[in-house]
C-alpha cells in the first residue's frame, strides 16, 4: 500500500468519526474512571487505613496487596510491545506488522498503569513521585520498577510508537475533510516521507527496538528481583523467579494483544484484510511457546517448594496447594494448562479459532493476576520466620475500586488512541529484507 | 568508636511485657503497635510442656536487609549502630516491612488524629485530660522527632506522620541523653541490657564476658549481623506457638 494521497475521503479505520458505540464506550469507561479517582481521592485523604492491607507480624496482615500485585501485572502486560516490535525487525516477521502499533500502544498505556498502581501503593504518593528519583538507590530492587521501567522503558517506548506513527501521521493530515488535522500535523513535525527521512527513521527505530530489548529484559528481571532476592520471606528467595516473571509477562502481554487486536478488528472496516486471521495464529503460536516455557519453571518451582523444604516453606505450600489460597492456585493451574492445551491442539491441527485464542486471552490474564496475586501475599501472611500467628488479608473496596478504575483509565486511553490514530499502520512503514510476506 | 548493643537474657526473661509497656508510653505508638515486642510461646505437649519468653525489639542488623532494599536511601545504619528511618524521605513503599524477617516494622495506617490510639478514648475524661494536659492527641514526641547524632537525620517515630515507615528506634533521643532505652530502663529482673560493645570496660561488654558460650542471634541463618544478641534459652522452633496473642489491631 503506497502513502495514501486521496483527498475528500473518509479518514481510514474510522478515525476521528464518533460512533454511537465509541460514545457509549467512552461514557462508560470515563463514568467507571471517575469511580476509581473518587476511591483514590478518599484513599489519599484518609491514608491507607481504608485498603484491607495491615502490618505483618503481630498486625495479622499483608502490608503489600493488591496494588502490588497489579503493578507487577501490569509491567509483565508491557512485556508485549517491543517484543512483537523486535520480532519484526530482527527476525524479518513481516506479518506480524499490522498487530505492531496495537502491540506498542498496549505497552505504553499499560506502563501508564502501573506508574498509576505505584502510586496508589505508596504512603507518601506525592514525595514518592519526588524521592524516588533525587534519591534512587540502584541497590534496591525497586530501583528497576520505578527509575528503570517508569523512565527508561516507559520513555523509549514512547519514542518507539512516536517513531513508528510519524509517517502515518503525515499521511493522515493530507486528508482535507480531517477534523483532526492540527494533532496529526504536529506528531508529524514537518515530516515530508523523502527517502533520507524514511531511511533515518528506519535506522533509528532499528537501533531503538535493540537497545529496549536489553531494557526489557532487565526491567522484568528487576521485577523479579524484588521478590527473588529476598531472604526473609519463604516462598520468595528462588534464583527462578526472574526468569519466570519475564516468561509469565509475556504470556499476558501476548494474550491480552490478542484479546485487544480482536476488539480493534470488530471496530473497523476492512478487518479481513488489515488484521488477517494468519496473524493470530501467529500470535497464538508465539503465546503457546511462552506458556509452555512457563509452566515449565512453575513445575520447577513447585518442584523445589515442595520437595525437601524448610518447615517455613512447607507451611507457605501447604496454604498455596491445600489452604486458604488452593482455590486461586488451582484455577490459576487450570487455566494456564487448559490454555495451554487448546493451543497445542490448534497449532497441531493448523485450525486457528478466533474465539478462542481470544477466550484464551482472557484466562491466561486472569491466570496472570492470580499468578501475581500468589506471589506477592501469601508469603507475608503464611510466611513468617518468627512464631507469629498467620495473618489474613482480602482486598477491600477502595483497592478493587481503584484497579478497575485503572482499568477503565487504560481502555478509555487505548480507545481514544485507536479513534485519534490509525491502530493499523496505514503505510508501510517497516521496511524489511522480504518485501509483501504474508500481507493479505 | 561507639557501638550500640542489647543484650536480652532469656534465663531471667519472664514475660511479664512491662518492657512492652515502657515502649508504649516512651513513644507514644498506636494501638496494635509493638515495637518492643515478647513472645509467649508454649512448647511441645503434656506433658513435657514448657513455657518460655522471647523479647523481639529490632534487631539493628548490620548487614540490614531493610537498608538494602530501601528505594530513597530513607531506611539507615547509623554509624554507632541503630537502624533509624528518616522521616523526611521515606516514601512509604513498605518494601523495609516486607524484606525484614523478624517483622519490626510497623507502618503508619492512619493520620495521627483524634483514633490514633483507639476509638474507645474518651478525651473529654478528667482523668485523662489530666495526664494528657489538655494536648489531644499526645502523640508527638519532640525530642524524638529532632535531628539525632552525628548524621543530623530526623527519625521516624517522632510525629508518626501518616504513610510513613517506623519502628523500635533504641529510644535513640534517649540514648543521645546518656540514658538507656525504656524497655532496658523499666527491666524488673535485668533481662535487658544495653551499652557500647566496642568499649571493654562497658557494664554490657562484662556482661557478655561471663556468658561467652551461651551466646546467640535470631535467625542467625538469615545473615543479617543483629546488634541484639541473646544469652541463653534457645532460638525459637517451629513446635512452639505463640499464645496471648495482641488482640489490639490497627483499626480502619
Amino acid at each position: 500500500m503506497k502513502a495514501v494521497t486521496q483527498r475528500h475521503v473518509d479518514l481510514p479505520q474510522g478515525v476521528g468519526k464518533l460512533t454511537p458505540t465509541w460514545i457509549a464506550f467512552f461514557a462508560a469507561m470515563a463514568v467507571i474512571s471517575a469511580m476509581g479517582a473518587a476511591a483514590w481521592s478518599y484513599q489519599l485523604n484518609d491514608s491507607l487505613i481504608v485498603t484491607g492491607l495491615r502490618n505483618l507480624g503481630t498486625g495479622g496482615g499483608s502490608p503489600w496487596g493488591l496494588y502490588v500485585a497489579m503493578d507487577v501485572y501490569f509491567v509483565g502486560v508491557s512485556f508485549a510491545g517491543i517484543t512483537i516490535a523486535a520480532m519484526i525487525r530482527l527476525f524479518d516477521l513481516a506479518r506480524l506488522r499490522p498487530v505492531a502499533r496495537i502491540a506498542e500502544s498496549l505497552t505504553v498505556v499499560s506502563l501508564i498503569l502501573a506508574g498509576f498502581t505505584i502510586m496508589a501503593d505508596l504512603g507518601q504518593p506525592l514525595r514518592g513521585f519526588i524521592n524516588l528519583f533525587r534519591y534512587a538507590r540502584p541497590q534496591s530492587p525497586f530501583f528497576g520498577t520505578f527509575a528503570l521501567v517508569l523512565a527508561g522503558y516507559m520513555y523509549s517506548s514512547l519514542v518507539y510508537l512516536y517513531l513508528a506513527s510519524r509517517k502515518d501521521a503525515a499521511a493522515l493530515a493530507d486528508y482535507e475533510n480531517n477534523g483532526l488535522r492540527w494533532y496529526h500535523r504536529l506528531l508529524a513535525m514537518g515530516y515530508k516521507n523523502t527517502p533520507e527521512e524514511r531511511e533515518r527513521h528506519r535506522a533509528t527505530s532499528f537501533w531503538l527496538a535493540l537497545a529496549i530489548i536489553p531494557l526489557l529484559i532487565i526491567a522484568h528481571s528487576t521485577l523479579g528481583f524484588v521478590f527473588g532476592l529476598q531472604v526473609g520471606r519463604p516462598g520468595w528467595f528462588s534464583a527462578l523467579q526472574a526468569p519466570a516473571f519475564v516468561a509469565l509477562a509475556g504470556v499476558s502481554g501476548i494474550g491480552l494483544i490478542i484479546v485487544f487486536a480482536f476488539l480493534v478488528r470488530l471496530a473497523i472496516r476492512g478487518q479481513d484484510r488489515l488484521l488477517p486471521l494468519g496473524l493470530f495464529s501467529m500470535l497464538g503460536r508465539f503465546l503457546m511457546v511462552l506458556l509452555f516455557v512457563y509452566l515449565y519453571f512453575m513445575v520447577v518451582e513447585l518442584l523445589t517448594l515442595t520437595y525437601a523444604s524448610p518447615a517455613t516453606e512447607q507451611r507457605l505450600s501447604d496454604a498455596l496447594l491445600f489452604g486458604r489460597y488452593a482455590p486461586v492456585y488451582w484455577g490459576a493451574v487450570i487455566a494456564l494448562v487448559g490454555s495451554a492445551v487448546a493451543l497445542g491442539i490448534m497449532a497441531l491441527r493448523r485450525s486457528w479459532s478466533l474465539g478462542w485464542l481470544v477466550g484464551i486471552g482472557v484466562a491466561v490474564n486472569l491466570a496472570a493476576i492470580a499468578k501475581r496475586y500468589l506471589i506477592v501475599v501469601p508469603s507475608q501472611t503464611h510466611g513468617m520466620l518468627l512464631p507469629y500467628d498467620v495473618g489474613t488479608y482480602w482486598p477491600n473496596w477502595v483497592e478493587v475500586t481503584i484497579i478497575i478504575g485503572l482499568f477503565a483509565f487504560g481502555a478509555l486511553l487505548l480507545g481514544v488512541f485507536v479513534k485519534t490514530f490509525p491502530a493499523v499502520p496505514i503505510s508501510d512503514d517497516v521496511p524489511s529484507q522480504i518485501e509483501e510476506v504474508g500481507r493479505a | 568508636m561507639t557501638k550500640y548493643a542489647m543484650a536480652i537474657d532469656l534465663e531471667r526473661c519472664q514475660g511479664c511485657r512491662a518492657c512492652m509497656e515502657a515502649c508504649k508510653i516512651e513513644n507514644a505508638t498506636a494501638q496494635g503497635v509493638f515495637w518492643m515486642y515478647v513472645f509467649r510461646l508454649e512448647g511441645d505437649t503434656y506433658p513435657d510442656t514448657s513455657i518460655t519468653f522471647l523479647p523481639r525489639p529490632c534487631q539493628h542488623c548490620d548487614n540490614a536487609p531493610c537498608v538494602k532494599v530501601c528505594p530513597v536511601g530513607a531506611r539507615f545504619k547509623r554509624e554507632d549502630g541503630p537502624v533509624l528511618t528518616d522521616s523526611d524521605r521515606c516514601i512509604g513503599c513498605r518494601y523495609c516491612e516486607v524484606a525484614c524477617p523478624y517483622g519490626v516494622n510497623y507502618f503508619n495506617w492512619r493520620k495521627p488524629d483524634r483514633a490514633f490510639f483507639s476509638y474507645r478514648v474518651d478525651w473529654d475524661d478528667p482523668d485523662i485530660q489530666a495526664a494528657t494536659g489538655g494536648n489531644i492527641p499526645p502523640y508527638r514526641n519532640p525530642t524524638l522527632d529532632e535531628p539525632q547524632g552525628k548524621e543530623q537525620r530526623r527519625t521516624a517515630g517522632g510525629t508518626h506522620s501518616k504513610g510513613i515507615m517506623e519502628k523500635c528506634t533504641f529510644c535513640v533521643q534517649r540514648i543521645e541523653a546518656g540514658r538507656l532505652p525504656a524497655c532496658v530502663d523499666t527491666c524488673p529482673v535485668n533481662a535487658l541490657r544495653f551499652g557500647d560493645i566496642e568499649d571493654p570496660g562497658s557494664p554490657i561488654r562484662d556482661y557478655l564476658r561471663g556468658q561467652a558460650n551461651d551466646t546467640w542471634h535470631l535467625l542467625e541463618e538469615a545473615g543479617t549481623e543483629p546488634s541484639v544478641v541473646y544469652v541463653g534459652g534457645s532460638p525459637p522452633s517451629q513446635g512452639q506457638s505463640e499464645f496471648e496473642k495482641p488482640e489490639g489491631r490497627v483499626r480502619g
